[in-house]
């Protein structure tokens, strides 16, 4: 066994004496989350937000109450309103200035109040993939409580619906105030807050928003982890072409203990490719710093299952030239379906399905998790084993292959 | 200490080491000699573990290669044919990471790292990195890399192919002190000259196969004492054997395009030779009076030239 961190120790110093890999491991995904935090903006990049363009031809009580629904404080962290004419709305999503476009027609209250068919009409970005769908649901969610409110006050309504198509307010004005009063006496038990209330006392990340480069920082740390795994993956063939293969064959150490000390030397290698990258990710995002060692910990562990990956590439390849040109061609569709390039949030749900089933996406998304606080240390690594197994699976099966390979 | 018996080693139907029988002594000097593709190297894989043998038993220090392989390869040092050292380790973590492959550590390792850079010549270069270094050196670092944890028998496949006058002599130097520890030493060669040098037994090989084995004098003895003429050019095949007969000489190689004879008094009967020669009309491009040596030997078993 000592011998195989003497190796793994070696390795490192061969990577320090020519540290070109090691290099582009820790500056490419540091060059990419420069211009990503570039073109986000300063401190962290601004957090997730739909911007609504309304266009209300209805001037109506009904749309007037959409709009004050959307223009409350806990709607308003998610979506930015902004009311404007039918030409400037359109002008300004074709410009890229907004999450969509939602016009609400002339005649929208009275058939709402009628419930007679009404289209909402509502324009979105094609350019933006988060926004937009949260605007589409939260006026679903708009509508369902539309329904409701008929439900309930249904005969107050068709009062209120009279007087409106007459042009004239209703006579009964205090009986409808009372009927309505009374109603929500009634269900006033089943829709306030009841006495007994959970108290979520859970910590809250101080300061910690949901942003796009917060959502993009685990996928850059798994871009390090990535080239980490490369350049160490053709170490098998480096070392066959050396005859430094052989020499380890013709020692009396086991072909087992060679891929183990690769194995550490992968951890190594990613560990020193990744610490700074989040060091720095770290400081920029305002995360907290308590969270550092058992990210950095997670990383090491698991990341080198890209490692175990590409080496059965390696070892598969019949050289080492067809070996790095298949390997460029796994590693870079994993790193955009694995969310290392974009943010699974921001992907069409069928390749966010698809990440989950990639070895990166396996490694970051629980890492994302922990990062904005969705839980611990403790919760992170419980997805440590199943990760190990197949890593460790994949690289048993590399290392059988290449007994006979590194013979000569 | 290296026994090899019935050795055979087959890639498909291509028989490439047939029956291979021969063994090395301790504090031994053992050549495999022939010529390349003569199967040398594919039997010094199979006793260096590299290569696991179609038939027949490899025993290195005792210990059999396929069922004790650890404790086998644990007494041996190899300097392969190719460099096998690391480009991006200095020459002094080579020896130390070599040397700790073979359980070596501590005072002990640092020790023979010092003492092997300096029976290397590399003592002042220790901390460079190969890359820098000339191909003399490098392979100067490859054998160092082999004996850096004293084995008790020594396997060189062809040390001195491409080294420079100066190295190859620090190499001889090297592989004579390990003799005189009482190293074994298992050399293979395709240049006669080394191997009349160092090595105290011979086999000679060719295709695979075994064709002579012995002591140096052993086997210059079956070419006998008598000097060896060798031409080349363009002979009449009947009228030369006339000539060779009337001079008293003994045929060991004769064909259209070259001729060698064992002959008494090779260099007084020499010009009667040719004059006799130049009387069938034949053309002379090159003529060797030697004495009977290695080369003739192997001339004389195959018909072809060991450098071929």
């Amino acid at each position: 066994m000592r011998f195989v961190f003497v190796t793994a120790w070696t390795n490192l110093k061969r990577r320090f004496n020519d540290p070109g890999g090691l290099l582009s491991a820790i500056l490419v995904p540091s060059a990419v989350g420069f211009l990503l935090a570039s073109v986000m903006g300063g401190s962290g990049g601004p957090s997730i937000r739909a911007h609504l363009l309304v266009t209300d031809l209805d001037e109506s009580f009904v749309s007037q109450a959409i709009l004050t629904v959307l223009g409350t404080d806990q709607v308003a962290d998610m979506i930015a309103l902004e009311k404007v004419t039918l030409e400037e709305g359109a002008r300004r999503l074709n410009e890229d200035e907004g999450s969509a476009h939602l016009v609400i027609p002339q005649g929208f209250a009275v058939a709402w109040l009628e419930r007679e068919a009404v289209e909402l009409p509502l324009t979105v970005n094609p350019a933006q993939t988060v926004s937009p769908k949260l605007i589409r649901e939260m006026l679903d969610a708009m509508l369902d409580l539309g329904d409701y409110l008929h439900k309930v006050f249904k005969d107050e309504l068709n009062i209120i619906a009279k007087g409106v198509q007459s042009g004239q307010a209703p006579t009964a004005i205090p009986a409808l105030s009372s009927d309505i009063a009374a109603k929500v006496t009634a269900i006033s038990g089943l829709v306030f807050p009841p006495v007994i209330t959970v108290q979520d006392v859970t910590p809250k990340p101080q300061g910690l928003s949901i942003s796009m480069a917060l959502l993009m920082f685990p996928g850059i740390l798994l871009m390090a982890a990535f080239f980490s795994a490369n350049n160490q993956s053709s170490n098998f063939w480096i070392e066959k072409e050396k005859g430094t293969l052989a020499r380890w064959v013709a020692s009396p150490n086991t072909f087992f203990a060679f891929w183990t000390a690769q194995w550490f030397t992968a951890m190594a290698l990613t560990a020193i490719a990744a610490a700074p990258i989040m060091l720095a990710g770290f400081i920029y995002l305002g995360i907290s710093f308590e969270k550092y060692f058992a990210a950095l910990a997670w990383l090491t562990l698991t990341g080198p299952i890209l490692f175990a990956l590409l080496t059965l590439v390696q070892v598969l390849a019949p050289s080492r030239k067809v070996g790095s040109m298949i390997a460029m061609l796994i590693m870079f569709p994993l790193l955009m379906a694995g969310g290392s390039f974009f943010p699974v949030e921001t992907m069409p749900e069928f390749i966010g399905a698809i990440a989950n089933y990639t070895p990166n996406g396996r490694v970051l998304e629980p890492m994302k998790s922990y990062f904005i606080g969705e839980y611990g240390a403790s919760g992170l690594f419980e997805h440590a084993g199943s990760i190990l197994v197949v890593a460790v699976s994949l690289l048993f099966v590399a290392g059988r292959l290449s007994f006979r390979k590194a013979l000569v | 200490m290296i026994e090899v018996n019935k050795l055979r080693k087959s890639y498909g139907d291509f028989l490439a080491v047939k029956e291979a029988t021969f063994s090395a002594r301790p504090a031994t000097v053992f050549g495999l000699l022939g010529p390349n593709g003569a199967g040398k190297s594919t039997t010094i894989n199979c006793i260096s573990g590299l290569l696991k043998p179609t038939a027949g038993t490899v025993t290195v220090s005792g210990f059999n290669m396929a069922s004790d392989a650890v404790r086998a390869k644990a007494s041996l040092g190899i300097v392969p044919q190719e460099l096998a050292i690391y480009d991006d380790l200095s020459a002094s973590d080579n020896l130390s990471y070599w040397g700790a492959a073979y359980g070596l550590r501590g005072s002990k390792l640092k020790e023979r790292v010092t003492h092997v850079l300096d029976r290397i010549g590399l003592t002042d270069r220790a901390g460079d990195l190969p890359k820098t270094y000339s191909g003399g050196m490098k392979r100067r670092l490859n054998f160092g890399c082999g004996l850096v944890h004293e084995p008790k028998v020594l396997l060189l496949d062809e040390p001195t192919v491409g080294v420079d006058p100066q190295s190859r002599e620090r190499l001889f130097d090297l592989v004579g002190e390990e003799k005189a520890k009482g190293t074994c030493v298992l050399y293979t060669t395709h240049y006669m000259e080394e191997a009349e040098r160092f090595c105290d037994e011979l086999a000679i090989m060719d295709h695979g196969e075994i064709i002579a084995a012995g002591t140096i004098g052993e086997l210059r003895a079956q070419v006998g004492e008598k000097d060896i003429i060798q031409l080349s050019g363009t002979f009449d095949v009947a009228s030369m054997q006339k000539v060779i007969h009337q001079m008293n000489a003994d045929v060991l190689v004769l064909n259209d395009n070259s001729v060698m004879i064992a002959i008494t008094e090779g260099a007084a009967n020499l010009q009667t030779f040719l004059n006799g020669v130049g009387s069938t009309g034949a053309t002379i491009r090159d003529t060797r009076l030697s004495e009977p040596n290695l080369e003739s030997l192997f001339l004389k078993l195959t018909g072809k030239d060991l450098r071929a």
